[in-house]
């Protein structure tokens, strides 16, 4: 059993993670403090140069999946017509606002999540963003900002990272307004500096996978990552992940695997099954399977952040990520991390509500099968546990793993 | 894999040679079981009924009745040990587990999935020396095998509702109002080709009524209903072999659908399984044997 098994300590994610929901609800009740919500790979460091506490919606969701609140909150969401087939993250999050519940409050001791003073989205990823916080712009009477990135591109090229420049310098004016003062360019370099370090060390982490046997799985990387999401840019993610590395690199010393008896090494690609996190580890562990990469956690991988051009770099970094690429370079990136980490096969989670996280619907794992790697699409999603089912996922897993 | 026997009880000891490996298939409608020797001969089948609790059902399926051959012990035969223990097995036999409950029986020594035990069942018994695709259509789900003599290549599993499944021609032959039995004869009665579209087997069932309201005849619709399920397991994945081997008990039941899978290929050469039905169990029972090296101990992969 891997989730959870991150050693307590220095490295306590639990621990991290309550201090940024801790400082977040104080902020919300500080009339002196600003609260921004943003997209998780949304422009965080500008926001944060600006001195906005930042949350981040999409880790409610993932928080609402994992507690199997949205079981609860979804069929709430779908009755007000946002429709089961649009992300859950969404429906479990509005309809977690209708019902006027959250585990932040069991978790962390938050009457509520924290509101805001404006919603900034990215589409990067996807629309769905858009029509999510544009509800909570009606709701509340809170300033909607919107970056509107090209999508689904085979190549970042200049006019694309002008563009979105453009768009950042046009919202930083807006959040002028806001806060009532210009943003300090140092402020931005130095968040954008964090989030390098942050990130780089995040990838160091991942990368501790490639020894066989590896210390750490997707299952644990995707608890892990709860701070790479919330906290780029400051110097908390930083101490974090590199505590974390030291303790990932003695366990590869060590021989400690995150599965005992590793026999074949896996790749996840798409969203994690947040209700089913502990119950897919099982399967993989009790198989000797190590999931040891996935398209998921490296998507918090920002290679390009560079202090002295934090805008520009911001724009290539956050244009660059695997959702937001064409499906030639998806191909490409996933052949390349077979390569690295020794990767049997893969598993591709088709998550209902996230056609744009799911890569499994356009021949992606046919063509990756006849360049010798091997996947299996298992059905399923992110929150809506109603399009998942447990024990056609466990044969279908443990029907690939028989034949690797 | 998880073994759960009790290894220390002796009448389980694996210093004592297998003599009867026993495979059991626990599928959604129904507990198939089969029987073979060391050199692989099908000793026995039986079945029961899918009910619960599932390890009750399972291990009156294995029991047997009368002079019937058991892998369970005399004392153990009739009911499950009152005190919870495992019931225990005859010495030199051995039981391994497949289908959906495959994890929820506590008395086996290992489980496979049903893919595996399917082409295991398959290969087994036909002995094909060239790539096949298997076609089993049970119960709950249907699973295309792509397989080589010597492995399962790849598969695929249905992935939208109960369309193309056991589950889904039951339905329809209730709205239908037709027992189960006539339906393959009512089918080659049909004088019309009709088209049901719809991967759910409720909407499917509205296009039966709407269609029956429209006064077309019952024949045409059961045609239908068997066409409908070769496209919905058809679309599941390209097939690319020039042998189709047909295994599960929807395929033994309803034998007008192998004629229908075949026209929808140029040139095929289409096969039922032997024991169709018990594929699955028959497969199990070859994993344990597999896993067992002559000298009695278990082979580790």
């Amino acid at each position: 059993m891997n989730v959870g098994t991150i050693d307590a300590g220095k490295t306590d994610v639990k621990r991290v993670m309550r201090d940024y929901f801790t400082d977040l609800g104080e902020a919300a009740k500080d009339p002196a403090r600003k609260v921004a919500w943003c997209t998780s790979v949304g422009p965080a460091e500008i926001l944060r140069a600006m001195g906005f506490a930042v949350y981040f919606p999409e880790n409610h969701g993932a928080l609402l999946g994992a507690t199997r609140v949205s079981a609860d909150t979804i069929p709430v969401a779908n009755a007000q017509g946002y429709s089961p087939e649009i992300c859950s993250y969404l429906t479990s999050d509005i309809g977690a606002c209708l019902k006027g519940v959250t585990p932040l409050t069991k978790a962390y001791g938050l009457d509520s999540v924290p509101r805001p003073d404006v919603l900034v989205y990215c589409t990067n990823q996807c629309k769905d963003v858009m029509h999510w916080f544009a509800w909570y712009a009606r709701k509340w009477n809170v300033p909607l900002i919107g970056i509107h990135p090209p999508n689904h591109l085979p190549q970042v090229l200049p006019e694309h990272v002008a563009d979105v420049a453009a768009q950042y310098r046009r919202m930083i004016g807006q959040l002028e307004t806001i806060t009532g003062a210009p943003l300090d360019p140092e402020a931005l370099r130095l968040a954008v500096a964090r989030s390098r370090e942050a990130t780089d060390l995040w990838e160091a982490v991942l990368n501790t996978a490639r020894a066989r046997p590896a210390p750490l799985s997707f299952f644990d990387g995707a608890i892990a990552m709860g701070p790479i999401v919330v906290l780029r840019g400051t110097q908390i993610a930083t101490d974090y992940y590199r505590a974390l590395l030291a303790e990932l690199q003695a366990k590869v010393i060590a021989g400690q695997a995150a599965v005992p008896g590793e026999r074949l090494r896996v790749y996840w690609e798409g969203m994690p099954v947040w209700g089913r996190l502990r119950q897919l580890s099982d399967v993989f562990a009790n198989n000797r399977a190590a999931v040891v990469a996935s398209t998921y956690c490296n998507s918090w991988i920002f290679t390009d952040f560079d202090a002295e051009q934090p805008l520009e770099s911001m724009a290539r970094a956050y244009l660059s990520i695997f959702i937001n690429r064409d499906d030639a370079f998806k191909e490409a990136y996933i052949e390349r991390l077979a390569a690295e980490f020794g990767i049997d096969g893969v598993v591709y989670h088709a998550a209902r509500t996230c056609p744009n996280n799911s890569n499994s619907s356009y021949n992606l794992p046919q063509r990756l099968a006849a360049k010798g790697i091997p996947g299996i699409v298992v059905d399923g999603d992110l929150c809506d546990l109603r399009c998942f089912s447990d024990e056609q996922s466990t044969t279908l897993i443990e029907a690939f793993l028989e034949t690797l | 894999m998880s073994i759960v026997a009790d290894t220390d009880r002796p009448d389980t000891d694996t210093a004592v040679r297998t003599e009867v490996f026993w495979g059991v298939d626990c599928g959604s409608a129904e507990i198939k079981v089969a029987a073979i020797d060391r050199e692989g001969r099908l000793l026995t089948t039986r079945r029961g009924r899918t009910l619960f609790p599932l390890v009750e059902h399972v291990h009156r399926s294995l029991a047997g009745l009368g002079d019937e051959l058991s892998p369970i012990i005399d004392g153990d035969r009739a009911k499950l040990p009152a005190d919870g223990r495992p019931p225990k097995l005859r010495p030199g036999h051995k039981v391994f587990a497949t289908g959906y409950g495959r994890h929820h029986i506590d008395f086996v020594q290992g489980q496979l999935t049903e893919i595996k035990a399917h082409y295991l069942g398959v290969q087994q018994q036909l002995q094909l020396q060239q790539d096949y695709t298997i076609i089993d259509i049970g119960g709950q789900d249907a699973k295309v095998i792509r397989a080589t003599p010597s492995r399962v290549e790849q598969f695929a599993i249905n992935r939208k509702c109960a369309a193309g499944t056991g589950a889904y021609i039951e339905e329809l032959a209730h709205r239908l109002e037709v027992p189960m039995q006539d339906l393959p004869r009512l089918a080659a009665a049909h004088d019309k080709e009709l088209t049901l579209n719809s991967y759910c087997t409720v909407f499917s069932g509205q296009e039966v009524i709407k269609l029956l309201m429209q006064g077309e005849r019952v024949e045409n619709l059961i045609h239908a209903l068997y066409r409908s399920v070769v496209k919905r397991v058809l679309e599941m994945t390209a097939i690319d072999t020039d042998t189709l081997v047909f295994s599960g008990g929807v395929m033994s039941h309803h034998d007008v659908l192998m004629p229908l899978f075949a026209e929808r290929f140029d040139a095929v050469r289409t096969l039922l399984a032997p024991n169709a039905q018990f594929c699955g169990a028959l497969g199990a029972a070859i994993h344990g044997m597999n896993e067992e090296s002559d000298d009695g101990l278990p082979n580790h992969q």
